[in-house]
């Protein structure tokens, strides 16, 4: 019955101490039932770590106790030794079996009985009591190793008097917040899991690292898919079939809404991957944070908190053209009088200037042919992509750092100063050249896609874990 | 990797419906090197083919590729035959004027194929002007307004245009080689069956020996090996030619056999610079076209996601078991009471200690002459101990951030056997005041509610319900 292949732990305590939390924090789960109302949980529910279908550790969510004094009370009507204690909690297990009074205990038994190590679960912001004991013995009639985990649901703190308590029962406690919960202190979580068995340390060690590929392989998908979405939206174009010689200013209208709903939809349908990226496939969120209406895509408002200003945009259009116009000096080694550096400069600030409110041409195509098409695409307007990236990035950077055991509506609250939170002079040169690339027609090298993605992946990085690569 | 396996993997892409594990079970069955992307997606198409519906969409378009190169080709054939033939064109009054048929032969592809290189490092580009000039572009557009429903089929194919483009350049290349041969096999076959006489004339001054120095240059990949296909000063004083006078100058007539040595020179000409070199820029946009196509593979809309899902480990933390849906809803109500009496018959606390018991009541000002910690660290004896000693009306406080255990459940019926009343008090901490929170309150409720006793009832200090 004890043998198993990879580590167990099975998450343990009294009704409502956030035992689910931890396991939906821990397991990146966020659908797993939790509510103020104690039973939510009321069968036991394996989270396991697979790779490639291989499991390498396995969390267990449990019932809290429902009747630990008489679980206890049985137990301790059996005398025997220190060693045979164990066999005393299969004993009870298989008589009460089919007892549904001892339902959530039998639930929460067996794994342990199982060979899975103990995860004891305790609200720190509530004060320490007595009730509790009977559990922990009877826990410890278990014989399996185990840990005491101090939650902290509400303020209050009570932590001292709760490692005062728990330490006469668990060699191992530690502090840990499902709602706060980073991936530092999950591997640090992970590592004192570890530490419960030594046949564990090896398994949980590589848990770990597989963990933090984890991390890393959600970092290239967004990053990717954020490229994705800048080089879709740039290079888009909208087509409407013309019937009649003459454009109406109803079609040129049509085509722009179309144009935008288009740009709208593909900064939606990122926002649905992202989550699903991130594991918050069950995310709930206010419409507006759905559709930013009140920082819409094409508003003042998003261009003021994640675009660049006139000025800044200009100031990247000289420095983009500059760059530009100084490889031609170089080219006739400095024989131009340095003329292409500044006439490049002259072009990029003009382009920028003019560049900052357009958003794109409606041409008409196709008249050779008979058949005419009014084109609206690729974007022009320079600071969409600084809107549409920022814009991208806060929603990743937030649906990211959001805890897998929260469970209310997420209002993503932007910040008019999230911009100087990722966005700096080098950064906005090196964004610049690649914007000029995905707005021109050509056809954007991989090497140029992989660079900006590297680009996305640093600025993510700074934003979940609050640090450089 | 041919432009069919091209097709194959877009149109497999279209309607690709495979799940990440699928992906993933095909890289861990088919272990190929990561760094070789291509490979993969190529042993993928493979692997996918019996998804493809015939005729697929590589074949109509591998068929319409072929066939309209085929007919550019031969058409490009007959107009280099028909060119040669005119210009050789030769009627015993005139002799045939070697600068036209140089200019045809030499000239025109050292040009054509410069526009080419030129064009090869605009291929990145969608509307390169370069690309769009060439005849095999054209020549394609108007052979499009021939086909029908073939056409349809591969307008749903959306290209890569640096793909686009390197097919272009290459066929234009295979137009170009073909046109010369066209000229090559005309100027061997009017040679054969001619005799002609070759001239060389130019309105600008150029006096022979320029002119040989000129041909020497021209001639220079040949002229050690093949010396008498390069024409003497000789040759070129005598060939030169006027066109003033109305007849030929005496000293042509008088080297008449020799004029028509200048062949083997339009001969080497035309298989070096026509030929030889525009294979060479054929080979040259072989291995572009292919670099394209291989460039092509990777940037294809799913590709990069494909080659991600095969390659990268599948690593999941949910569970494995959908959740039962919590449903706690009941009918019953539990009464609610709002104000604490004076005094009770007995006073518990649920795992309350009996001193914080007596600090609670004097500080609620309640009288009771017996005063019983119950559950905590109890055993179960002790507890009906307690119950045996209970009577009449019992105010027992709980722990209102506690949730009810069925332990506390288990107490509450063996105390209502003995008790006429059970007030049951949900408290906050010492610190708080004893106050509670409201969302405390409800889930104290909805226990008892599911418990629903009649002689049970909830006392809510924070609630403005009247006493029943």
């Amino acid at each position: 019955m004890r043998n198993h292949t990879h580590p167990k732990f099975a998450v343990v305590g009294h009704p409502n101490k956030g035992k689910s939390s931890i396991v939906s924090a821990l397991a990146l789960d966020d659908s797993v039932q939790i509510s103020d109302t104690p039973g939510t949980t009321s069968k036991k529910r394996s989270f396991p770590l697979k790779v490639d279908g291989k499991i390498l550790y396995e969390l267990i969510d449990t019932p809290g106790f429902q009747r630990a004094r008489r679980v206890l009370q049985w137990l301790e009507q059996h005398d025997v030794r220190a060693d045979k204690k164990h066999e005393v909690v299969y004993a009870f297990i298989n008589e009460h079996r089919e007892d549904a009074r001892f339902n959530d205990e039998i639930e929460l038994l067996e794994p342990v009985m199982e060979g899975a190590g103990i995860i004891y679960v305790v609200d720190g912001s509530k004060p320490y009591g007595e009730e509790y004991e009977a559990e922990m013995e009877v826990l410890r009639w278990t014989g399996q190793p185990s840990m005491a985990l101090i939650n902290h649901i509400d303020e209050s703190d009570y932590s001292q008097e709760w490692k005062r308590a728990l330490g006469q029962y668990f060699k191992m406690i530690r502090t840990f917040n499902p709602m706060q919960t980073d991936l530092d202190q999950h591997i640090s979580i992970l590592e004192s899991m570890a530490q419960l068995k030594e046949e564990w340390i090896a398994p949980v060690k590589a848990s770990i690292k597989l963990f933090e590929r984890y991390q890393e392989q959600k970092l290239d998908q967004s990053s990717q898919l954020i490229t994705e979405l800048i080089t879709d939206a740039l290079g888009h174009m909208e087509k409407l079939t013309l019937s009649d010689d003459e454009i109406t200013d109803s079609q040129k209208e049509e085509i722009e809404i179309n144009y935008k709903e288009k740009l709208r939809h593909f900064e939606v349908d990122v926002q649905k991957k992202i989550e699903e990226i991130w594991d918050h496939a069950h995310l709930q969120k206010e419409q507006s944070a759905l559709t930013f209406e009140d920082l819409d895509l094409f508003s003042q408002e998003a261009a003021s908190v994640f675009g660049l200003t006139r000025k800044e945009l200009i100031i990247t259009g000289v420095t983009s053209g500059a760059v530009t116009g100084a490889g031609i000096d170089l080219l006739f080694a400095g024989h131009t009088l340095l003329l292409g550096g500044a006439i490049g400069g002259l072009v990029g600030a003009a382009g920028a200037y003019f560049g900052f409110d357009e958003l794109s041409d409606v041409k008409v195509l196709g008249q050779t042919l008979g058949k005419r098409t009014l084109v609206m695409g690729p974007m022009k307007n320079r600071n969409f992509p600084y809107i549409l990236l920022g814009r991208a990035l806060f929603y990743t950077s937030k649906t990211a750092s959001r805890s897998h055991a929260s469970r209310n509506v997420a209002d993503f609250k932007m910040d008019s100063t999230f911009k100087e939170k990722w966005l700096d002079e080098g950064l906005r040169k090196s964004l610049e050249d690649c914007h000029k690339k995905f707005r021109s027609e050509n056809e954007v090298q991989t090497k140029v896609l992989e660079e900006y993605t590297m680009l996305i992946k640093t600025i993510l990085i700074k934003l979940i874990r609050g640090r450089s690569t | 990797m041919n432009l069919k396996s091209y097709v194959d993997l877009y149109t497999l892409l279209q309607t690709d419906t495979s799940s990440k594990e699928e992906r993933r079970a095909f890289g861990l069955s088919h272990i190929l090197d990561k760094k070789r992307p291509v490979e993969q997606l190529l042993s993928w198409v493979e692997s996918q083919q019996d998804r493809l519906k015939k005729p697929t969409l590589s074949e109509t378009f591998s068929s319409y590729l072929y066939t309209v190169t085929f007919t550019l080709v031969v058409i490009g054939f007959v107009l280099g035959i028909l060119s040669g033939i005119a210009l050789l064109s030769y009627n015993g009054h005139e002799p045939v004027n070697v600068v036209y048929f140089m200019a045809m032969v030499i000239a025109l592809p050292l040009f054509t194929m410069i526009l080419t290189l030129l064009s090869m490092f605009k291929t990145k580009n969608a509307q390169s002007a370069l690309v769009h000039i060439s005849p095999s572009y054209w020549m394609e557009k108007i052979l499009k307004l021939f086909s029908g429903k073939t056409l349809n089929h591969i307008d749903t194919l959306k290209i890569n245009p640096l793909l686009a483009n390197w097919i272009v350049i290459k066929r234009a290349q295979g137009i170009a080689l073909f046109f010369s041969f066209g000229l090559l096999v005309s100027l061997l076959i009017v040679v054969a069956t001619k005799d002609i006489a070759f001239a060389w004339s130019t309105t600008l001054q150029i006096v022979p020996k320029s002119f040989h120095s000129f041909i020497n240059t021209v001639a220079f990949p040949w002229k050690d090996w093949v010396p008498t296909a390069v024409p003497s000063l000789e040759l070129i004083e005598q060939s030169q030619y006027f066109r003033l006078g109305d007849k030929l100058n005496e000293e042509m007539i008088a080297n008449a056999s020799k004029l028509g040595e200048w062949w083997k020179f339009l001969t080497l000409s035309t298989l070096f610079y026509a030929i030889i070199l525009r294979f060479l820029m054929f080979v040259i946009t072989s291995f572009g076209l292919r670099y394209a196509l291989k460039r092509s593979f990777l940037t294809l809309e799913g590709a990069s996601t494909l080659l991600r899902d095969i390659n990268e480990p599948i690593i999941s933390t949910h569970a494995t078991t959908a959740e039962k849906p919590f449903v706690s809803s009941t009918q019953n109500e539990i009464q609610t009471l709002c104000h604490l009496d004076a005094s009770y018959d007995v006073l518990q606390g649920w795992s309350i200690p009996q001193d914080q018991l007596r600090v609670m009541s004097d500080s609620m000002q309640i009288i009771s002459p017996n005063l019983f910690e119950v559950g905590g660290g109890n055993s179960l004896q002790e507890d009906s101990e307690i119950v045996s000693k209970s009577h009449g009306e019992v105010l027992l406080f709980v722990k209102a951030w506690e949730p009810p255990t069925m332990d506390l459940m288990d107490y509450l019926e063996e105390l209502l056997q003995k008790a006429d009343k059970v007030i049951i008090y949900p408290v906050g901490s010492a610190n708080e005041g004893y106050r509670t929170e409201s969302r405390f309150i409800d889930i104290w409720a909805k226990k008892l509610a599911l418990f629903n006793h009649e002689k049970v009832c909830l006392l809510d200090t924070n609630s403005k319900v009247a006493d029943a």
